[in-house]
Formats: C-alpha cells, structure tokens, sequence
C-alpha cells in the first residue's frame, strides 16, 4: 500500500483564551477543520497520536486498526492513539466543540482494557501530537507532529510567604505614633495636676498663694475670745477664775 | 469675679457637651464591634484556623470600652455639674485606664488588619481547603469550617480561589491530594450553577470557557468585610481618643479650678 499522503496541518494547542487548556494532566488542541477532505472515505477514521517528544521520530504509523498503540502502552510504548473520530458520511462536518481535550477520561486506564481511550496524561511530558486518517486497508494520510507541548508542573504552598510586603504600613504606624503621644501627654498631665496639689497641700498650709490667685477661697473666720468656765463673771481672760476669795 | 464666673460656666458647658459626645460614641463604638463579632459574612473560620484572632479580640475588648465610655461620660457629666473633686478624681483615672485599653484595642486591630494579605489567604486555602485525613479532632474540625467557609464565599460571591482559578493549577494542594486533576482543574464550585445547585457546562467549566466558569478572585470578596472591621475598630476607637484627649485635659484644668 502506499505511505499515507503528508499534509502540511501542524496541530496545535487551542488559540482561545482558556485557562483550563494546559493543565497538570491534560492540554486541548485545536479541532482541525476539513484537513482530509481530499482523502477521506465514508469509513474512514481520524485518530490522534500522542507521543513523548524524544519518541516521535520512531513513531510508525500501525498497519492496522487492530494494531493501534493503547493508552496503557504509553509508559512502555512511548505513544498512543486515541480520541478516534469518524468520519462518516459528511467528510467535512459541521463546526462541533472547537477543542479537542486530550486527557479528559478519568475512568480510562483503571481496567486493562483493549479498547482505546482517553486517559489523563502520567507525566508533563514534552509530548508530540499529530492526526492519522485510517482507512480499512491503513493509513491513508497525516498530518505533520506538532511542537513540543510541555505540561505544567504545580509549585508546594510551602514557598508562598505570607507576610505583608512592607512590614509596619502607615496606618498603623500612624495610629501607635499619635495614640503613644496622645496617652503620654495625659498620663503627663494627671501626674503634674496631681503633683502640684499635693505639693501646694504640704507646703502652702491654710490661705493659698498667688498660685491658685483666681480661686475663691473663704477666710477662716476666726472666732471671738474663749468662752469663760461658768460661775465666773467680768474677769479678763488668761486669768484663769478663782472662787472669789474671802477677805483674809 | 463675674468674668471667670462665665469662664468657669463656659468650661463646664463645653465639658458636658464633650462627655455628651464620648457618651454617645461609646455607645456607637459598642454596638459596631458587637456587630463585628457577630461575624455577619461568616469569614470568622479563616482567621480561626490561623489562631491568631487579634482582630476580633479588638473588637470584643471595644465592646467593653465603649460600654465603660458611655458609664464614665455619665460620670463626668455629674461631676462636672456638681463641682464635685473626688467624683471628677474618679472619673479621670477611669478614664485613662479605658484610654489605655481602647488603645491597646486600635493598635491590635490595625496591625492585624495588615498581616492578612492575598498570600496569607492563598497559602491557608491551599494548605487546609477539603483537607481528610489524620490530625487531631479540633484541627479536623477547623478544616471543615474553613473548607465550608471557602465553598459559601465561591457560591454566593462567584468567585474562585483567591487570585483565580489559576491558583490551583500554579500550586499542588490539599485539594490536589483529593481530587484529579483531569476532572477537578479548580473545585467544582468554581463553575457557573444552575438554579438546581449543578455547574451548567460541567466540560466548559474544566476547560474554562467564558461564562461557564467564576474568573475572578475571592480576594476582594474577603478584604472588603475585613477592612471594613478594621478601619471601624481602629479607626473609629482612634477619633474617639482624640477627641476624649481634649475633653480629659480641660477636665483636668477644671478640677484644679474648684474650690476644696
């Protein structure tokens, strides 16, 4: 039979703006449009081939479909196929899904099964890709590998350093500045309004000075003479009383 | 002597006002970190599991000070009206003792408030978010309350992660040990729901399709209550000590005014 006619579609990862389409395990590729137009048949199939970068170059197309590398061969293989589309009646359909997610199928690879599938990707590669049209008798056409696609690889939280990038912003720098100046002036005042009454209260005793000059302060009114022990009457105080003395 | 008669009526008039004033943001200031602490956006499980809550023990160490300004304004009012030296004796080291807490409450609220960056938050999600496995009870525990926390915040917010979903796939995970990454790229509430409570496009959301996927970060989500409760404790307690520093020294002077 024939080699399989080369086009010249190199597969590649999916242009849109999707953040899901390279991930630790899977990658989406572009949906090739019409590529095997001229070549395909009603039975035909298109298949994916993913291989590691460095086994791509040894990659031989299989002979048959009965012969295609499965996703549990990769390990030992180095490629797979995968992702069979057929081509049926319309060669070239209708705009479907715009990707192609190489990897969705978790429930892949679980059993040892011989059917192909879609199994999530073991390692991040580099990996190769490229499409084969397979007919009944083999390969009919393929397109060319595409660049190395590299997956990748997740970084440990524990590098992630949590602390603020400028130690001590200014809010709180501002707000333990005034408040510690604020709270010793106070604490200031009290001590000095306390003090000083205490000091004019030991050393100033009775009427203030000009300190407290505007405080109104009462005299201490000071109280007429002693009052004289009774049954004395008339004498001058500091005299004491006597019983009047008989007349000697 | 009728001239500081007026001087002496117009300090005690203008104390009164000023204690009326601190009575009246004391009582604000109660009320505003009891609502804090009521934790109305559910976060309070992010700070938990981190143990370092200084933040809200600003807030409860407010609602008492708040509590003891309106007390001691009403104090003050008395005192002031009546003239009264040991009344006013009293109220002004009660005061600076309240002074001294309300500070200690600004300062922690602050300072706090500035360590909770978006890495900080990263890290603790990565390292906690449906976290299984051994460990003791009250940290099993915790983890449940932050990964609750963490799936409510992404539902009602519609959001994900803390810079975006991006942040699953740049680093390995708690999540990442439960979850594969060819069917979870990001956790399922990061996808767009249906009124059934299920993602849309389950596919589209792997894939990150616009509109069937949350692209913005949960960041701003958090840091919006938080600043809100630190700027209301810190903030706020701040403008009432400024404010309690002029009242505290014209009652001072006026207490070295009255007579014995």
């Amino acid at each position: 039979p024939a080699p399989p006619a080369l086009l010249p579609y190199v597969p590649r990862l999916s242009p849109m703006a999707l953040p899901g389409k390279l991930t630790a395990t899977t990658f989406a590729l572009e949906r090739p449009r019409c590529i095997f137009q001229q070549h395909s048949s009603a039975s035909d199939a298109v298949w994916l081939v993913v291989a590691f970068a460095n086994a791509s170059a040894s990659f031989r197309n299989p002979p048959s479909r009965a012969e295609v590398p499965l996703y549990q061969q990769l390990p030992t293989r180095g490629s797979y196929m995968t992702l069979e589309t057929a081509v049926g009646t319309d060669p070239c359909p209708a705009p479907g899904p715009a990707v192609l997610r190489v990897g969705g199928d978790t429930a892949c690879g679980a059993q040892a099964g011989q059917d192909p599938c879609n199994g999530p990707l073991p390692s991040p590669g580099p990996y190769r890709v490229k499409f084969l049209l397979m007919g009944c008798q083999g390969p009919k056409a393929e397109s060319r590998w595409s660049e190395p696609i590299l997956l990748p690889r997740a970084s440990s939280p524990s590098a992630i350093d949590p602390r603020p990038v400028r130690a001590g912003s200014s809010d709180v720098v501002v707000i333990s500045s005034l408040l510690a100046s604020l709270g010793a002036v106070l604490a200031l005042a009290v001590l000095s309004t306390l003090g000083a009454e205490v000091w004019a209260a030991l050393c100033h005793q009775g009427l203030g000075t000009d300190a407290f000059a505007r405080r109104s302060y009462r005299t201490h009114h000071i109280p007429p003479a002693l009052p004289l022990p009774t049954g004395c009457g008339g004498s001058p105080p500091g005299l004491g009383c006597f019983a009047s003395c008989p007349p000697a | 002597m009728a001239k500081s008669d007026d001087g002496i009526h117009i300090l005690q008039g203008l104390l009164v006002f000023g204690n009326v004033v601190i009575g009246i943001c004391g009582i604000a200031l109660t009320a505003e970190c009891i609502y804090f602490v009521s934790n109305p956006n559910g976060l309070y499980p992010l700070l938990e599991a981190t143990e370092n809550k200084d933040i809200y023990a600003g807030a409860w160490i407010g609602i008492f000070v708040g509590f003891a300004l309106f007390a001691l304004a009403v104090l003050g009012i008395i005192g002031v009206i009546k003239a009264d030296r040991t009344l006013l004796l009293v109220y002004i080291i009660l005061m600076l003792i309240t002074y001294a807490f309300e500070m200690a409450s600004c300062i922690t609220a602050a300072t706090h408030r500035d360590s909770l960056t978006p890495n900080f938050f990263l890290k603790q999600m990565l390292e906690r978010y449906q976290k299984s496995g051994t460990g003791n009870s009250s940290d099993k525990s915790l983890d449940e309350r932050l990964t609750q926390t963490w799936d409510n915040l992404m539902l009602q917010n519609k959001c994900c992660g803390v810079h975006g979903p991006s942040d699953w796939q740049e680093y390995t995970s708690a999540f990442r040990v439960e979850h594969n990454d060819a069917d979870f790229p990001w956790p399922h509430n990061c996808c767009v729901m249906n009124a059934q409570g299920s993602p849309v496009s389950l596919d589209g959301c792997k894939l990150g399709v616009s509109g069937y996927y949350n692209s913005n970060g949960c960041y701003d989500a958090i840091s919006g209550p938080m600043n809100a409760h630190a700027w209301g404790v810190a903030w706020f307690g701040f403008a009432i000590l400024c404010w309690t520093f002029c009242v505290l020294l014209g009652t001072m002077f006026y207490w070295s005014q009255i007579d014995y």
